[in-house]
């Protein structure tokens, strides 16, 4: 985040009261970032209303609209940041395994640990993506993009190292995988599946559709 | 039946058709108990004598259309014919073409699913046992006459292909349900060809 200020209106402002301000800002924004986290968890996306998550942060919703447009960019941003967390080690996960299976589950072992630790967070943001408006689709697909080049990235090497066939499908490979990956979050809500069990199962699956890929 | 029953199960069916219609029309979540009520032209009372909560009315709702589904599926099934593979295409499509003619009702229906408030006398999307049987039947005979390999976990192959299915609806999601059936059952059937490649016996 920049410090820099466009209220800088002469050299003599002083500086530390700048970030002072800039800091009283940022604390405003992660105040508000923890109390929707919260609220989102446990009621959902469409239970949480701002005037709920402005209470629970002890600020006037006015002051959250001040530093977040509308409620579906709030709770994106929680994603993001999420999202930004386990990137890098999905991608090492990734890039150190020696054959394609390992990429594939290392990079979702990440995700999957990650977010069976945050369950009720994971169902809401799910829940949403199935009706949310076309503009939140379009920047939420901008999270999916890197997910899905590190796919692509290990099916390129599985095909360079010898351990695919050359004429692949790669992006319904990639697709494929990913539903799998994402459809059996269901296990882990409605059964209470671990992440192992997860991680057992996605390799089993991955069997099943990497089979005809094979060299 | 007396006359009190059959006046709780017409209360029941006009509430049934409203909030589909008002579901799919409008949305789920800005669709309220009363105006499903107005529509139905039923008491906001009534709604609640006969269903716990909206959650459960989208359950009923949807349950209600299944059985409809299922109608035409067993005047369909005998006629299959083809490869494993056109068989499970077909079965695929039939849903797809059935659950576009109310799109926005099932993928309300899909994200009620994974609501966190999720209440007890609600069937969440993804538990349909007929669906899962149709797969099962089609490639269980796809095994006794050799096109399918014998020592496949069958039922793990009917979860791929579900999953598949399933999140093809992101299509009609992202779009805001302006895909057309057709085009999910193409993006299907490649699907189901890539995994047919892995089935088959060597």
């Amino acid at each position: 985040m920049s410090f820099v200020s466009v209220n800088i209106e002469s050299a003599t402002d002083s500086p530390v009261k700048l970030t002072r301000r800039a800091l009283a800002k940022q604390r405003t924004r992660e105040r508000v970032l923890a109390a929707a986290r919260r609220l989102f968890s446990e009621r959902g996306y469409e239970g949480a209303t701002i005037r709920d998550i402005a209470q629970a942060a002890g600020m006037s919703t006015g002051a959250v609209f001040a530093s977040f447009a509308d409620k579906s960019e709030l709770f994106e941003e929680i994603l993001t940041a999420d999202y930004e967390v386990i990137h890098a080690q999905m991608t090492q996960a990734s890039r150190n395994a020696k054959t394609v299976d390992e990429a594939l589950l290392g990079l979702f072992a990440v995700a999957y640990a990650f977010h069976v630790e945050q369950l009720p967070l994971l169902r809401a943001s799910i829940a949403v993506s199935w009706t949310r408006s076309e503009a939140a689709e379009r920047r939420a697909r901008a999270d999916l993009k890197h997910i899905f080049r590190l796919i692509g990235e290990a099916l390129r090497r599985g095909v360079e190292e010898g351990q695919l066939k050359k004429d692949i499908d790669a992006k319904l490979l990639a697709e494929i995988t990913w539903d799998v990956y994402v459809g059996n979050y269901r296990r882990a809500i409605y059964d209470g599946w671990s992440v192992e069990a997860l991680l057992t199962r996605l390799s089993e699956q991955l069997k099943v559709i990497f089979a005809g890929a094979r060299a | 039946m007396g006359v009190r029953d059959d006046q709780k199960a017409a209360t029941r069916e006009k509430v049934l058709v409203a909030a589909r219609d008002l579901f799919n029309e409008v949305g789920y979540e800005e669709t309220t108990i009363r105006a499903i009520a107005e529509r139905a032209g039923v008491s906001v009372g009534s709604v609640f004598t006969t269903f716990a909560s909206k959650a459960e009315v989208l359950s009923h709702v949807m349950s209600h259309r299944l059985a409809e589904l299922y109608a035409e599926f067993d005047r369909v099934i005998p006629y299959l014919r083809g490869s494993v593979a056109d068989r499970l295409s077909s079965i695929f499509a039939i849903h797809y073409e059935f659950e576009t003619r109310r799109v926005k009702l099932f993928l309300a229906h899909v994200a009620a699913s994974y609501n966190p408030n999720g209440d007890p006398g609600v069937t969440p999307y993804g538990r349909n046992p007929r669906l899962n049987q149709m797969l099962l039947d089609v490639l269980d005979e796809g095994v006794r006459k050799g096109e399918v390999r014998p020592d496949l976990d069958l039922q793990l192959l009917v979860d791929t292909l579900k999953a598949a299915y399933a999140w093809n609806y992101r299509m009609a999601a992202a779009s805001g349900g302006q895909v057309p059936a057709s085009e999910m059952s193409a993006v299907m059937d490649r699907q189901i060809a890539l995994i047919a490649d892995g089935w088959r016996p060597r």
